[in-house]
């Protein structure tokens, strides 16, 4: 019997970047119906709420709130400011787009808005059905945005391939929690761990509750045999969307997913949890990049790449524990830099609404948009792993972290399938400053906002390469124990 | 980075590694400016760079040829892993970053007419590749040195790829992939080594000196040994890892045929010499049969496919291998001889065959063909060219009172006494068969009656071109008459790395890791060195 409904203020004030976001999707949504005169405002307005939630992040305690349902510490502040970095940048790169395609309403950055405080939860949560409830407030917000552009037939199928089969895994996760609820009693992880690890009735349920789980979460990450939708969605969502997507749901459901992992070897199957890992790193590495070599479409190429970078991500999950947190951490704010600037980069150099985004189609662009061109080669350098970049530094721990750990195997397949990663990547820089330009730009213009969140991601992407002590002096504080 | 600030601010290695990259930014902003002013901007600065690097050599270089070095400054710390920021120049690198330095201004001078867009970009790429280089050739911590190594690839590419010849784009991505494909597996062993530290110490540490003390049982050696070696085997390149090195010169311009030749392939040697060796005595011992076996190869096989090509760029190219070949069978050796040989070999390698390709590119920069049938008689028409070419190919055959002759015949000197007796006699064969193969370049190009008509008003050299030239040339012969002074500030280097590698040796390898007393006499001098340059 519930006797009151009071809400202590200590839970409250732990949740206030979320609240913050909630309601400042809430407000643009409003000012969008009674102020339309402020809607090019609108975009700025989230960014200035996502810079003030980073804020409200950095001041939270390291504290458990409503009973141990969420939790603050110094590692989830970590996780969450990386997503609000994304989140920012995504919405300064959308900006131009959506005003280009006419598209401009106050749906669009209330839902990113909301989007992020699913997943600012979705890191936080420790108890199973909270990580549920965050996970739906995610992927909601991302349905509807990837067919935010009504008009496009491909947005519209994005979006409901996506839906069709993002519910389908919702429903797995929740029939998973529901069994490992029914095995140990309880839906907190350390209850269930510590249940799973004293022993239960019947464990095959208990490893089929994780495999489900693990399962859902996998197929957000878009690891290997569950990335069958990356590709279509890629293509056919909005690019500075994309950037969001691509990047930010694999920051919350990483740390999910290392949660699941870490609760998945105190019971049955042990250790053989972390060759599932290793079993799924091997095949996302190798079949992502595989695929990623013949494309010929950029965002279909960048969504196998992803692919194969989450492959990477999951090498220290192969020997899960405490100092797994590391390398994740570090590849993850890595990538997010990389392939959230790679998309914003995208969704100003094609223009033309409803194109493909064929590779051939940057000939020569890189004498006609220099510093976009630049920046494209960022990326691209960085998401190939070559230093002094970012994305370097991230596989470098993530080696580092395997062969510690004995994984010397994994590591060599590693670099043979970054070696495969060096060819497709360089071909767009091949393609921008080696072959004559093959079509002059139609309708390019790079915006002011969409420019200065490319800047800004190349920038962190090469100083994160080239003065790493800054990141991961924060990383270092962040870590458990550290 | 105030440390950092105050290093560049002084006469440091700091400072003049950096400052080409440094330089380089203002070119961002020249994209519009003409190319003559471009051109100009960055013969200055490659002029200063060779200011720079002078000066330092004379202000704060050892003459004892021990390690001088930079107050070291941290880089990424973290508790049980620390990679500081920590560069020094001994008798082993000095030769190689002087060199570097000295072929800027000449790469950019021979570049002139050649390179016909971007020279914004030309001279960009050219100066950040200058900064990886030097930066390969001064780090002293392993993590440094992979960065450093790593850089240079990406200009690379786009010189090969943007102003190279009609099969560029091929040529650029076969020379990365190669490149990346090697250095991927040193990457692991690095970080493997790295471990192994951790695992003796508690403390993780890629410093060079830090991981000099970690012996590892044989056959960890051995794999480590042959990760490093497929990284350098494939710059070197070795036979049968080089298919890329042909294609890569052919494409390349003339200036990033000069570099690749002059400086790039010099890093595989470097590394081989500074690195892999000394790491790994038991695994270096372990496979240097298979390793001179391949060197051989490369002598032999570069030298006849060289010999039967119709092209000149593609004759130089080939020859590379051979020289190449030739300075890893001395490595191999172990010998002090053999090594002061190899060292000076790559000098002698990066002057004459850099004055090669030189000279093959003003002959495509007037006719814009490189083939031996477009060609016969020049000697009449061009006649202060052949004399070039005639002298720089001597230089490369290795004839007596040219540089050629002393790293070879030093090489051959050290094998011999090394006990490598048949590999020397195999060796020797190459010289004979680089005689055949340079001549026949000389005869079809040079003497002979004037083949074709076109070539009859061919222009012979101008100032800017023996302004290119003449200081290769002059350094040929310096180094071939009065060896002693180039060969002496290495010795000290090459004679405590050479004693470290031997004592080791002949220890067995222990069974299980375990980390050296600090007694090594290299160590010491490295510490010997540091203490006196505090500053």
């Amino acid at each position: 019997v519930i006797a009151s409904f009071e809400i202590p203020a200590a839970d409250l004030a732990a949740l206030a970047p979320e609240i913050l976001l909630a309601a400042a999707g809430t407000a643009i949504l409003l000012l969008e119906a009674f102020a339309p005169g402020l809607r090019r405002t609108l975009c700025g307005l989230a960014v200035a709420a996502t810079v003030a939630a980073a804020w409200l992040v950095a001041g939270l305690a390291p504290a458990t709130a409503f009973h141990g349902l969420v939790e603050a510490t110094p590692l989830t502040g970590a996780f969450s400011q990386a997503i609000l970095a994304v989140t920012g940048l995504a919405l300064l790169a959308s900006d131009g787009w959506l005003r280009r395609e006419r598209l401009l309403a106050g749906e669009y950055p209330a839902l990113v808005l909301w989007c992020a405080c699913g997943l600012l939860l979705l890191v936080r949560s420790v108890e199973l059905l909270s990580i549920f409830l965050a996970l739906e407030l995610l992927s909601v917000g991302l349905y509807g945005l990837a067919g935010f552009h009504r008009r496009l037939a491909v947005s519209a199928e994005a979006a409901i391939k996506y839906f069709l089969m993002g519910a389908f895994v919702s429903s797995f996760v929740l029939f998973g929690i529901a069994l490992l609820y029914g095995e140990t009693g309880s839906t907190r992880i350390d209850a269930v761990a510590a249940a799973l690890s004293a022993g239960t009735r019947s464990p095959g349920l208990a490893v089929f509750g994780l495999l489900l789980l693990a399962a859902g979460f996998a197929f957000k990450l878009g690891l290997v045999p569950f990335h069958a939708w990356t590709p279509d969605v890629y293509q056919g969502a909005p690019s500075p969307f994309v950037a969001f997507l691509s990047v930010a749901p694999k920051i919350g459901s990483a740390v999910v997913l290392v949660r699941i992992l870490d609760l998945a070897v105190q019971g049955p199957l042990g250790a053989r949890w972390a060759d599932l890992a290793a079993i799924l790193a091997v095949a996302s590495m190798l079949v992502g990049n595989l695929f990623a070599l013949v494309q010929r479409d950029l965002k279909r190429m960048l969504a196998y790449s992803g692919v194969a970078h989450m492959g990477y991500l999951l090498i220290p999950l192969s020997a899960p524990g405490p100092d797994a947190w590391r390398p994740v951490l570090v590849y993850l704010v890595a990538y997010a830099l990389m392939n959230a600037g790679a998309f914003a980069v995208v969704s100003i150099l094609y223009a033309r609404a409803g194109e493909q985004h064929a590779i051939s189609n940057l000939s020569g662009w890189g004498s006609r948009f220099p510093l976009l061109a630049a920046c494209l080669t960022v990326f691209m350098v960085s998401l190939a792993g070559v230093p002094p970049t970012a994305g370097f530094l991230g596989k470098y721990f993530v080696f580092l972290h395997a062969i510690e750990h004995g994984r010397l195997a994994l590591a060599l397949v590693g670099i043979a399938a970054s070696l495969v990663g060096v060819a497709y990547y360089l071909r767009v820089v091949y393609v921008l400053y080696m072959k004559p330009e093959a079509s002059a730009p139609e309708g390019v213009r790079a915006d002011a906002a969409g420019t200065a969140a490319v800047l800004l991601a190349a920038a962190a992407t090469l100083v994160l390469g080239l003065f790493p002590s800054r990141l991961l002096g924060w990383v270092v504080a962040a870590l458990p124990g550290g | 980075m105030g440390g950092f600030g105050s290093l560049l601010a002084d006469a440091s290695i700091t400072c003049f590694v950096f400052f080409p990259t440094l330089a380089a930014l203002p070119l961002m902003l020249m994209g519009r400016a003409s190319a003559r002013t471009v051109k100009v901007y960055g013969l200055v600065v490659a002029l200063l760079e060779v200011a720079l690097i002078a000066h330092w050599t004379l202000e704060s270089w050892d003459a004892a040829g021990m390690v001088a070095r930079d107050p070291a400054l941290p880089w990424i710390e973290l508790p049980g892993l620390t990679i500081a920021y920590e560069v020094g120049v001994d008798g082993i690198s000095l030769p190689l970053v002087l060199l570097t330095g000295l072929l800027l201004p000449i790469v950019l001078l021979g570049s002139w007419r050649g390179i016909e867009r971007h020279w914004a970009g030309f001279v960009g790429s050219m100066l950040v590749l200058t900064t990886g280089v030097l930066g390969a050739l001064v780090a002293l911590d392993l993590f440094l040195f992979y960065v450093f190594w790593e850089v240079m690839l990406i200009p690379m590419y786009f010189i090969i790829g943007i102003w190279g010849g009609e099969r560029r784009v091929r040529a650029a991505v076969k020379f990365f992939l190669f490149t990346m494909g090697g250095s991927l597996f040193m990457l692991l062993a690095i970080l493997w080594l790295g471990w192994s530290h951790a695992g003796l110490t508690g403390a993780w540490s890629f410093r060079y000196e830090d991981l000099l003390r970690v012996d590892l049982p044989a056959g960890q050696q051995l794999w480590l040994f042959a990760a490093f070696a497929a990284a350098f085997g494939v710059k070197v390149p070795m036979f049968p890892v080089h298919t890329w090195l042909p294609d890569a010169h052919v494409e390349a311009p003339t200036g990033g045929s000069v570099v690749l030749a002059g400086i790039l392939l010099k890093l595989g040697t470097y590394g081989f010499l500074r690195f892999a060796l000394p790491l790994f005595p038991h695994g270096a011992q372990a496979l240097a049969p298979v390793l001179v076996f391949l060197a051989l190869v490369g002598i032999v096989y570069g030298a006849l496919v060289a010999w039967v090509q119709p092209d000149l760029k593609k004759l130089v190219a080939y020859s590379s291998i051979a020289h190449l070949g030739f300075v890893m069978l001395g490595i191999l050796a172990a010998d002090l001889v053999a090594w002061q040989g190899a060292l000076l070999q790559m000098v002698n390698h990066g002057l004459s065959t850099g004055a090669l390709f030189l000279l093959v590119g003003m002959l495509y920069d007037r006719r814009h063909t490189k083939k031996f049938e477009d060609f016969g008689g020049l000697a009449k028409v061009v006649p202060w060219y052949s004399l070039a070419l005639v002298f720089s190919a001597l230089a490369s055959v290795g004839l007596p009172a040219l540089n050629g002759f002393v790293g070879e015949f030093l090489i051959l000197l050290g094998t011999w006494d090394a006990g490598l007796r048949l590999a020397a006699g195999v060796a020797a064969f190459g010289v004979v068969l680089a005689a055949v193969y340079l001549l026949h370049m000389l005869q079809a190009t040079l003497w002979g009656p004037l083949t074709r008509e076109e070539n009859r008003g061919l222009r012979d050299l101008d100032a800017r071109e023996i302004a290119t030239l003449a200081p290769l040339c002059l350094l040929m012969l310096w180094i071939g008459v009065a060896p002693r002074g180039f060969l002496e500030p290495s010795r000290p280097a090459l004679e405590s790395v050479l004693s470290d590698y031997r004592a080791r040796i002949e220890r067995p390898a222990p069974e299980r890791p375990t980390l050296l007393d600090g007694g090594g006499a290299e160590r010491r001098a490295f510490a010997m060195a540091s203490a006196e340059r505090e500053r």
